[in-house]
């Protein structure tokens, strides 16, 4: 650590642009902060440490206890705060339970004053049995709230892209799901469901027939990410500006930040079609708000390129870690990270 | 706000008292060697953010906070590099800070080039003590007085030890990735030599002799398949030549190899001109041998140890564009409500100590924390104790 006297005299130096001191004058305030040379000179080091056997011992021995130490104090602390969270976030989820009732739902979300337009999810595939069937259910959930709360889009990503090989499933899923929040099926939103490479799965279009008015006017827009949609996209788009570059079609110097944008956003926006390109992409390809389902932030292999400025939002480490990873989908948590978006604080009542 | 100022200046006579300096300068010593007994993370990615709202919310100046800032890098180094990091990487400039006022820009490379000539002039002791300071970034956008500044420090601290700082400036990832794809194509655009001339050394069989000893042995016995002799004698041989340099992974090898085999049947057609069922025009290497590996050697953090920890101040929640394909796998990511100024060791140890918790846990028990932890722990291993020799064998292969 530098002393007040000498940071003082840098900092003068600093202000006059470095032309205060000389390199000599540096070097000498700055001796004394300089660790013994011992990586570079090991001579010297040998014979340091044959003097000192004992200091050398003992402060390893300090080292060692006071690691062991912080880390009793810090593994208490982080307990105590683990359980402080639990505690608050089922006193949260006893005030702010749902009831299936988007009315509800609309409300909590109300006051905040901004909303994302595009949310994206985290999720991750546990190892149990069942595991896929929790999963479905947890979007089923989150493309409910996601409606509820009047965001148009909600892209979910598991790293495996189990998900993508049932989308008829899924849609089932969310369909009843929805059914059970929003009554008789004229009055739920509209869903659509894809996945990049996949066809689109519209309910506007396969029930047209059936349904004549929809009395509600929202849609939701499901898009579904796995870690094949990350670096793996980057590196296809590469083999084929490759392979273009190679028959002479292109040149290195036309691949820009637009061009790549344009490939990279197509692919997550637009559904693969075979009877029209479509003409606008269908969701805004950069996610607002990231939320992490997990006991810490990590991104677990999610596209890279269009979270750039998507602010990210981890619900926290409550479960001690008996269930895997990921933590259990909760309402509090979800309505957690749009209150954290918006900058709001949750407070108890609402 | 009287009492508070003259508490405020109470405080920093107590804290600039030489006993109390003493001890705690001797108490920081102490706890970054605690935690050098556990895991340490290889490489931390620091985004400054936060000096210009210190300035605003304390009354300097702009410049002043940008000061401060570089003053709590110093510190932040110290401790990284005390407890065993290897490479730091820090944002220091986003191609789209170029867009704040001109004031401010220019301030700021002046800052960057006094700084760095000021690290010229002690070459000596940088040799002994500092990291290798590297630029990231489009150092075109930069104006030629600052440029130089940075190509003399990054020459300097070329041959220093196996510390790290890479120096994000004028950078956004965006940038970096499109480069990496621009420079993959570019490479394997380029045509392959016929002649071969460079991987005369590396295959240490002849292929005509070979031939001609299956040609011998086929008049003695019947061999049974002669081309796959061949083949896996040269996949051996790749797998040879490649596994000193790489950190082996599945990706690389296959990639190395299905890159060799196409320079092999390369290699057939330049020997079997006339025979060559048509091929015309210059040869290419195969986009398919193109892998996350080969995006990931022209990043410009290609040399260093996987991200492990990202760490914003100032308490907004995104990454502006920082070490996107870096951060996007298996890194940490931890946003700090302190601005940069302030931060300092006793804001980054409760996240050390976090992950070096988070570590060991999983070390412990692999198996209860889901899935993930098993590569995690692999990689970490991996570079741990293969990061240095691979870095070692570099230079060597050159």
């Amino acid at each position: 650590m530098v002393s007040q006297r000498d940071r003082d005299l840098l900092r003068e130096d600093m202000r006059a642009r470095g032309g205060k001191l000389n390199a000599t004058e540096r070097e000498s305030l700055l001796k004394p902060y300089l660790p013994s040379p011992s990586p570079a000179a090991p001579r010297r080091k040998k014979n340091t440490v044959r003097k000192t056997p004992i200091r050398t011992f003992l402060k390893s021995q300090l080292y060692q206890f006071t690691y062991t130490f912080t880390h009793i104090i810090f593994g208490i602390c982080a307990r105590l705060i683990q359980a402080y969270h639990a505690v608050v976030d089922r006193i949260l989820a006893i005030v702010y339970y749902h009831h299936r009732t988007p009315e509800l739902i609309r409300k909590d979300v109300r006051g905040l004053n901004r909303l994302p337009e595009h949310l994206s999810v985290v999720l991750f595939l546990r190892k149990e049995d069942d595991a896929l069937a929790v999963l479905m259910d947890e979007v089923a959930e989150l493309a409910a709230w996601t409606t509820c709360c009047g965001i148009s889009t909600l892209s979910v990503y598991e790293k495996t892209g189990i998900l993508k090989s049932c989308l008829p499933t899924l849609q089932q899923a969310i369909t009843a799901k929805l059914s059970s929040y929003y009554g008789s099926p004229s009055q739920q939103p509209a869903l659509r469901l894809f996945a990049p490479h996949h066809p689109l799965h519209d309910d506007l279009q396969t029930r047209q027939g059936q349904t004549a008015e929809r009395s509600n006017p929202n849609s939701l827009t499901l898009l579904l990410l796995s870690s094949t949609d990350g670096r793996e996209t980057l590196v296809d788009l590469t083999k084929t500006l490759t392979e273009m570059s190679q028959n002479g079609k292109l040149a290195s110097e036309d691949i820009t930040i637009e061009l790549v944008d344009a490939e990279i956003s197509e692919i997550t926006t637009q559904p693969s079609s075979d009877l029209k390109p479509a003409t606008s992409p269908l969701v805004k390809p950069e996610p607002d708000l990231l939320l992490v389902f997990g006991p810490y932030l990590r991104l677990d292999g999610y596209p890279p390129w269009h979270i750039r400025l998507t602010e990210m939002f981890c619900t926290g480490d409550k479960s001690h870690g008996m269930t895997g990873f990921g933590e259990a989908v909760e309402y509090q948590g979800f309505l957690r990270g749009l209150w954290h978006f918006a900058g709001a604080q949750m407070r108890f009542g609402r | 706000m009287s009492t508070s100022m003259h508490l405020s200046k109470l405080r920093k006579w107590f804290l600039a008292s030489p006993p109390v300096e003493f001890a705690i300068s001797n108490l920081r010593e102490l706890l970054i060697g605690a935690l050098k007994q556990g895991p340490i993370p290889q490489h931390v990615a620091f985004v400054m953010d936060g000096n210009r709202r210190f300035a605003r919310t304390h009354g300097i100046e702009t410049v002043e906070g940008h000061n401060l800032g570089f003053e709590a890098l110093a510190k932040i180094l110290e401790v990284c590099y005390k407890s065993g990091v290897k490479v730091v990487t820090i944002y220091a400039f986003s191609i789209e800070n170029f867009k704040r006022s001109k004031f401010e820009v220019d301030a700021l490379m002046d800052m960057a080039k006094v700084k760095l000539s000021q690290m010229a002039q002690h070459g000596d002791l940088l040799d002994r003590y500092g990291a290798r300071v590297r630029v990231l970034g489009r150092l075109d956008m930069l104006k030629p007085d600052v440029l130089a500044a940075v190509n003399r420090a990054a020459e300097l601290t070329s041959r220093n030890g196996d510390r790290v700082l890479n120096i994000c400036f004028p950078y956004t990832s965006r940038d970096e990735i499109t480069t990496a794809i621009r420079d993959t194509v570019a490479e394997y655009s380029t045509p392959v030599k016929r002649a071969h001339s460079s991987s005369v050394p590396r295959a240490p069989f002849s292929q005509s002799h070979i031939a001609l000893n299956i040609q011998a042995q086929s008049l003695h016995a019947k061999v049974q398949d002669p081309t796959s002799d061949i083949e896996s004698v040269s996949v051996a041989s790749t797998a040879e030549d490649e596994g000193a340099t790489s950190n082996q992974e599945p990706d690389e090898l296959y990639e190395s190899e299905s890159s060799f085999s196409s320079s092999t049947t390369l290699h057939h057609l330049g020997h079997q001109d006339g025979q060559a069922t048509g091929v015309k025009g210059p040869q290419f290497i195969s986009p398919e041998a193109i892998t996350r590996q080969t995006l990931t050697d022209h990043m410009f953090t290609k040399d260093n140890p996987p991200l492990d920890l990202l760490i914003r101040t100032s308490g907004v929640e995104r990454l502006s564009d920082f070490m996107l394909w870096q951060t996007h796998e298996d890194t940490e990511i931890v946003f700090l409500d302190v601005l940069w100024p302030e931060f300092d060791l006793w804001h980054f140890l409760p996240v050390l100590l976090g992950w070096q918790r988070r570590i060991s846990k999983m070390k412990k028990n692999p198996e209860a924390e889901g899935n993930f932890d098993g590569d995690v722990l692999d990689s970490y291993n991996d570079n741990a104790d293969g990061y240095m020799p691979s870095e070692a064998a570099k230079p060597k292969a050159i």
